[in-house]
């Protein structure tokens, strides 16, 4: 499987790059993010091939971008980024967002002390795992009627604090206050409404997870304090998307769009690309769709995050806001984004995809909430089960990857070789003497979703703070883990 | 296929390497090693055999019957019949919507499908009835989002026809 054959010019410590000139068709150049010992994992797998392939696309500006948690996916690599000029015939491809649109990740602070808790940690799991619906097609218990599931699709994360599933400190503190407009409810298919319904307030299955964590280690004490952020403080991490609603907008999009290959003459060396000008009206319908699904996922995510303040209330028997359950932010890593750049000199509108990418945006933004404005974007980069998560934020340097970051860790070893070659029983324990408590619903999850099968988050972390892409505040390790 | 058949696919839990190394004597389908996600090789004798695989192999990925109440015998399980018709471009087309149909469908109405009765298949369309179990009946091991185009082939080979194709897991 691997792709040796992909030579790298180095441009720095930190940057390579695959030249245009690699494979006839490639409209631009490849930039991967990474450093030597990175390097060695991303040539095991045919992501390399991928971010050339990505950069095939019409309109594609500068650069196929990968960061350095990239690896294998289908169509774009994980941890591939690209930006299509919409002026210029810039396209769109459902791919590139893929099938869980709006995967993301919420990172909730507490005031609550690792040394005050310790003893209720287990207790704490347990009533997260028998309250919080997990599993592949689990169903929950906030009720959405048929209107309601509309109406979702348009107010995303406003529904859930209408209905007193949060405050609008939430909203605020959410990528796009929690719902991006352009939200098309009439370019959903009544399959996907099917698909989706009774979902909300549901974690899913695979790499998806609630965490608790504690603060281990901090980079940056200025933004800490900003952030009331201190060592041994526990962190709740939520990471989920758009379950069976967006899988199947994807589905339905990339099917239709077949025909536009031809139509608007594109050529990409994998249908899995398959794309349509930004400004045509498969595109539009498509844009319309995935911005449902992603009003969706963070309904989902704000429905979670109040489930898992109930319990945290059950527990400790205090109200949320007195232990300080804050939202600190909420943000997408696998989304299209119409975003304005300047490009050599001239101000344009580009369509932005992060597949398996976070959106980085520095300080002064104008996308950002006031409190945010001095410090930039926080940027939540979950690691395996068994490492690290980090809170990161945007950087002005990172306008040459168009304001995008890593997403997480990047798997290394396949599910079907975890599965041969780790032993659950041994893996529990390893993770139980580092004080880790897991629970799961789907017997395979833990062992496919193990920490051998991941790169270390350390080392991706170190090179986008090492490249200035963004910048480091703390780390969290994990305490307890609930899982699909 | 019966729902004994299907079972003969799996180890015990948590016996892993065992439950793959039946996979593959079986011969039924082969897994294709993928960093993030799962992929299959599978083969028919013909094109309907093709197709009829490939929609076992995938439930077989996803999960596997729980064990049945002791009063309980295999012909009380009720069965859920579903019509499907699909058009495509092209074969290639054709095979990835009818992965993706039986996922959707699978996934709307809570079941597995574990019978599939292709009457009609040529290049561009398909016309079946597939019957489905509630997937509470189910221990269900993987979620399969889609099946995707990357890397997809389907070729016919010396004593019939073999496909690999790649989902999002």
């Amino acid at each position: 499987m691997s792709d040796t054959k992909v030579h790298l010019e180095k441009i720095d410590d930190f940057r390579w790059r695959i030249p245009k000139g690699y494979k006839p068709g490639m409209k631009v150049e490849g930039i991967i993010y990474a450093d030597e010992k990175i390097l060695k994992d991303v040539h095991e797998d045919k992501a390399l091939e991928q971010v050339a392939n990505v950069a095939f696309l019409p309109g594609i500006v500068k650069y196929s971008l990968a960061m350095p948690d990239i690896h294998w996916g289908y169509g774009f690599p994980i941890g591939g980024v690209a930006a299509t000029d919409i002026e210029a015939g810039g396209v769109v491809s459902p791919g590139g967002v893929g099938f869980d649109i709006n995967c993301g990740v919420r990172l909730v602070k507490t005031d609550l002390r690792y040394e005050e808790i310790k003893d209720k940690i287990k207790e704490l799991v347990y009533a997260l795992f028998s309250d919080v619906p997990t599993g592949v097609g689990s169903k929950g218990d906030i009720r959405v009627s048929a209107k309601e599931e509309k109406e979702i699709l348009i107010k995303g994360s406003k529904w859930a604090v209408e209905k007193g599933y949060g405050t609008l400190e939430d909203l605020e503190c959410t990528e796009e206050n929690g719902a991006i407009s352009g939200a098309d409810p009439a370019a959903v298919s009544e399959r996907a409404y099917e698909r989706g319904k009774a979902q909300s307030g549901t974690l899913g299955s695979g790499n998806h997870f609630l965490e608790v964590q504690v603060i281990d280690q901090l980079y940056d004490r200025d933004i800490c304090d900003e952030l009331g952020l201190d060592m041994g403080q526990i962190m709740l991490m939520i990471h989920s998307g758009s379950r069976g609603f967006g899988y199947q907008i994807c589905d339905d999009y990339v099917r239709q769009m077949m025909p536009c290959l031809q139509k608007y003459n594109i050529h990409v060396p994998d249908r899995q690309l398959v794309s349509a000008p930004v400004n045509s009206p498969e595109a539009k319908e498509y844009l319309g769709a995935m911005r449902c699904a992603a009003n969706y996922a963070w309904n989902n995510r704000q429905c979670l995050m109040h489930l898992a303040r109930n319990v945290f209330e059950r527990i400790f028997g205090m109200g949320w806001q007195k232990m300080g359950m804050h939202l600190i932010y909420d943000v997408a890593h696998n989304i299209a984004k119409i975003e304005k750049y300047v490009v050599d000199g001239r101000e344009k509108s580009l369509c932005v995809h992060r597949k398996g990418a976070t959106r980085a945006f520095p300080p002064g933004h104008p996308a950002l909430p006031q409190k945010y404005k001095k410090i930039g974007q926080p940027v939540i980069i979950p690691g395996d089960m068994g490492r690290n998560s980090y809170l990161l934020v945007g950087t002005e340097k990172a306008a040459e990857t168009f304001y995008s970051t890593c997403h997480g860790a990047g798997r290394v070893k396949s599910r079907t070789a975890a599965t041969k070659t780790i032993r659950l029983d041994v893996l529990l324990k390893e993770l139980e003497s580092k004080g880790i408590i897991v629970k799961a619903t789907g017997r395979g999850t833990i062992v496919e979703e193990a920490p051998q099968a991941y790169k270390d988050v350390n080392d991706v972390v170190d090179v986008v703070h090492n490249a200035g892409i963004s910048k480091r505040v703390c780390r969290m390790r994990p305490l307890g883990v609930i899982k699909g | 296929m019966s729902r004994s058949k299907v079972r003969l696919l799996h180890g015990p839990p948590f016996e892993n390497q065992k439950l793959l190394g039946a996979i593959l004597t079986d011969k039924s389908y082969e897994l294709i090693e993928h960093t993030a996600d799962v992929g299959i090789r599978v083969k028919g004798k013909d094109l309907r055999g093709l197709f009829n695989n490939a929609a076992l192999a995938m439930f077989d990925i996803i999960g596997e019957p729980a064990p049945i109440p002791s009063a309980t015998s295999v012909k009380e399980i009720p069965k859920f019949k579903v019509n499907i018709r699909q058009k495509a471009e092209n074969l290639e087309e054709l095979f990835v919507n009818w992965l993706n149909e039986l996922l959707s469908l699978s996934s709307a109405k809570g079941l597995m499908f574990v019978d599939f009765v292709i009457n009609k298949l040529d290049r561009n369309k398909l016309e079946a009835q597939v019957y489905g179990e509630k997937i509470k009946n189910y221990r269900v091991n993987t979620e399969i989002k889609a099946a995707t185009y990357h890397e997809l082939k389907v070729q016919e080979v010396s004593g019939g026809w073999q496909a690999e194709v790649i989902f999002d897991v």
